[in-house]
């Protein structure tokens, strides 16, 4: 019986949906909110939706380089989370507000 | 968690035993903490309640419980609410993962002297004991109290800044060993101080082999790290009474401020058990190993399981013995240097505790590399 | 039901949930806290998956520096719950939404078609993966070495970039 097969048996696939509807919900949130921080913290689930996936393909294909990468993204979200902040800071200095509508404010 | 019933209701109740155990320490931590403090700035202690005040505990306790519960009216109430009883999380994690004793040999089972043994101990407890942040944080914006917001923000900041030095510290001790888990840093600990340099063995007689010996720059670093890492004195900037009243818990009250207490004193705890561990030979009794103790137990047990019970009985006191002397050691400090300035605790941990930890770390690496490479 | 595809159900329905709060709830200060909820989960998940170091990474990385640092930011920031928290525009939403779904369908449909070929190359393993810590630490330090330095020269300038952003018209250490 198919359907409690799904239901007991974990295998891959299971993660890998897991993975792609976390990895949705977070660009629902960068698509429709408007607070930057929110964005930021939206990128981040995206990121950590693509971590899973690369831990369980590591963990089925029986291979470790999947995991390194995870190192790489968790590294890069780091980083890229302390340049978010610090311009979410500077906006919210000037405006009192960190709506995506002042990031307009940027150029020149 | 244990491969048949009688296995898995042992491992539960052992769970549930360190659980009561941290708690349970947690009174008797506080007592010795105002007798010490009084022992110590030359005035009496409680001494009323019971022979030297030790009732004082009780009367304590019922105090916490019949005060009035109530939440200041600008208050978030679920964060409030939500907040002191995070505070226990991290300081439960983290000591049930500290071995306290040699594992018990109990007919075809064996039983780890700890709540649970983690693969990669060290940094699981590194990682639950960065979520103590939270729970301040929480506290101080849900009290909706400057004062308790500004704490708030001192302290995780605090925190997270301490957590780099208190982390890297220990990567020269991790090289050391090769090891993530807590059980075989401590199997390596054991006896007198013996080790391989350049193809020769190295031994002394008169030193116990205590990763302090190896690392004794890890072992100020790791410390003083931990000291900020559980909020205290010197470094509770926090709830400095004379700026912040009383910090993040300002608007906390009886039973709730006495759950911050238990996290504060877990958080100690925590600290004191790695310590031990890393440096101080864990459960080992000094210059023995631990297949000295079992013989030693089998000449006065018949039983082969009698043997090993005493075994981890005799472990399990020394290490009791050894988190006790650093617990002191905590309130020791406490009540004995003043506080530093915001500033100067975050140029002691970024600018000076960083580095020197980096410098052990590269140090360590280049040292383990060439005593064990074969010239 | 057992014990490994209970703990999935429950670490999925809790990762899940909480990532879908971040998105919805309108106080930014819950919503970092969800986020919170949601690495935990996901390095819970890891754990399941037996990279256990990873697991521990993520939370020491994730929860316990990144995310506090989101948390103290909108603290300090002191917002309220915002009056209006999504983007407007009905149509422009209902696009969005639709572009999420399809995206959606894609990856669904993606994922049917690889998984056959690995489930083919690697047998689901039941026995619990030992320690692969040292292995991992090994490939880092062999095979990608090269981006390994990258990061860390990368780090550097971001580390550079950021104090010099943070303290360009007035910070908290500006001097008037």
């Amino acid at each position: 019986m198919p359907s409690i097969d799904i239901v007991t048996h974990i295998g891959l696939n299971h993660y890998l949906v897991l993975s792609a509807l976390l990895f949705v919900t977070g660009m629902a949130g960068v698509l429709l909110r408007r607070n930057v921080i929110v964005l930021l913290m939206s990128i981040e689930l995206m990121l950590n939706a693509v971590n899973i996936s690369f831990v369980a393909f590591s963990k089925y294909l029986d291979k470790l380089d999947g995991q390194v990468l995870v190192f790489f993204v968790m590294t890069i979200a780091a980083a890229e989370a302390a340049v978010g902040l610090a311009i979410a800071v500077s906006i919210f200095k000037r405006y009192k507000e960190v709506n995506i509508r002042f990031f307009e404010h940027l150029k020149g | 968690m244990g491969s048949d019933a009688f296995e898995i209701t042992i491992n539960c109740i052992k769970l549930i035993l360190v659980f009561l155990l941290m708690v349970q320490a947690v009174p008797v931590l506080v007592w010795l903490e105002r007798r010490g403090s009084g022992f110590i700035q030359n005035r009496f202690g409680p001494n009323r309640v019971g022979p030297l005040g030790l009732m004082q505990l009780l009367a304590d306790a019922v105090k916490f419980l019949t005060k009035e519960e109530f939440s200041p009216k600008a208050a978030t109430k679920l964060l409030f609410y939500a907040a002191p009883v995070f505070a226990l999380i991290p300081g439960t994690l983290g000591f049930a993962a500290i071995p306290m004793g040699s594992p018990l040999h109990w007919g075809n089972y064996v039983f780890p002297i700890q709540g649970y043994d983690v693969g990669v101990g060290i940094v699981f407890i590194l990682g639950v004991s960065s979520l103590g942040a939270y729970t301040i944080l929480m506290a101080g914006w849900g009290s909706g109290n400057k004062y308790a917001l500004m704490g708030a923000l001192r302290a995780s900041a605090q925190t997270i800044s301490y957590e780099l030095a208190l982390g890297l510290s220990i990567v020269g001790i991790i090289m050391m060993y090769g090891s993530f888990n807590l059980s075989e840093m401590i199997h390596a600990q054991q006896g007198t101080m013996v080790f391989h340099a350049f193809g020769n063995t190295i031994s002394t007689s008169w030193l116990p082999n205590w990763g302090i010996f190896y690392q004794p720059l890890a072992a100020i670093i790791f410390f003083s790290a931990a000291f900020a890492e559980s909020n205290r004195l010197p470094f509770d900037l926090a709830e400095g009474e004379a700026e912040l009243v009383a910090g993040f818990h300002t608007e906390y009250g009886g039973f709730k401020m006495l759950l911050f207490f238990i996290g504060e004193y877990g958080h100690m705890m925590v600290a004191s058990g790695l310590m031990v561990t890393f440096f101080f030979g864990g459960y080992n009794i000094p210059w023995t190993t631990t297949e000295q103790v079992y013989q030693w137990a089998l000449g006065l047990m018949d039983s082969s399981d009698g043997a090993s019970a005493l075994t981890s009985l005799v472990h399990f006191l020394s290490y009791m013995i050894k988190l006790g002397f650093f617990l002191w050691i905590f309130i020791w400090v406490r009540w004995t240097l003043p506080r530093f300035r915001y500033d100067q605790l975050m140029d002691l941990g970024w600018k000076t505790m960083l580095p020197w930890a980096l410098a052990n770390t590269i140090v360590s690496a280049i040292v383990i590399f060439a005593v064990s490479y074969s010239w | 039901m057992t014990a490994d595809s209970f703990l999935f159900w429950m670490l999925a329905a809790v990762t899940l949930c909480s990532g879908l709060a971040v998105v919805v709830i309108s106080n930014p200060i819950y919503s970092a806290l969800c986020l919170a909820m949601s690495m935990v989960g996901v390095s819970a998940l890891f754990a399941t998956l037996g990279a256990y170091f990873i697991a521990g990474v993520q939370m020491i990385v994730y929860a316990g520096a990144v995310l506090v640092l989101f948390v103290m930011v909108l603290m300090l920031f002191d917002l309220k719950t915002e009056l209006v928290t999504f983007s407007r525009g009905k149509i422009s939403g209902l696009l969005k939404i639709a572009t999420v779904g399809v995206l959606a369908g894609f990856l669904a449909g993606a994922f049917s078609m690889t998984i056959e070929f690995a489930e083919k190359t690697g047998a689901a393993t039941t026995v619990p993966t030992p320690d692969t810590s040292k292995a991992l630490g090994t490939l880092l330090f062999t095979k990608y070495i090269l981006g390994f330095e990258t990061l860390g020269i990368l780090l550097l300038v971001i580390a550079i970039g950021v104090v010099g952003l943070a303290r360009s018209k007035g910070g908290t250490h500006a001097k008037h």
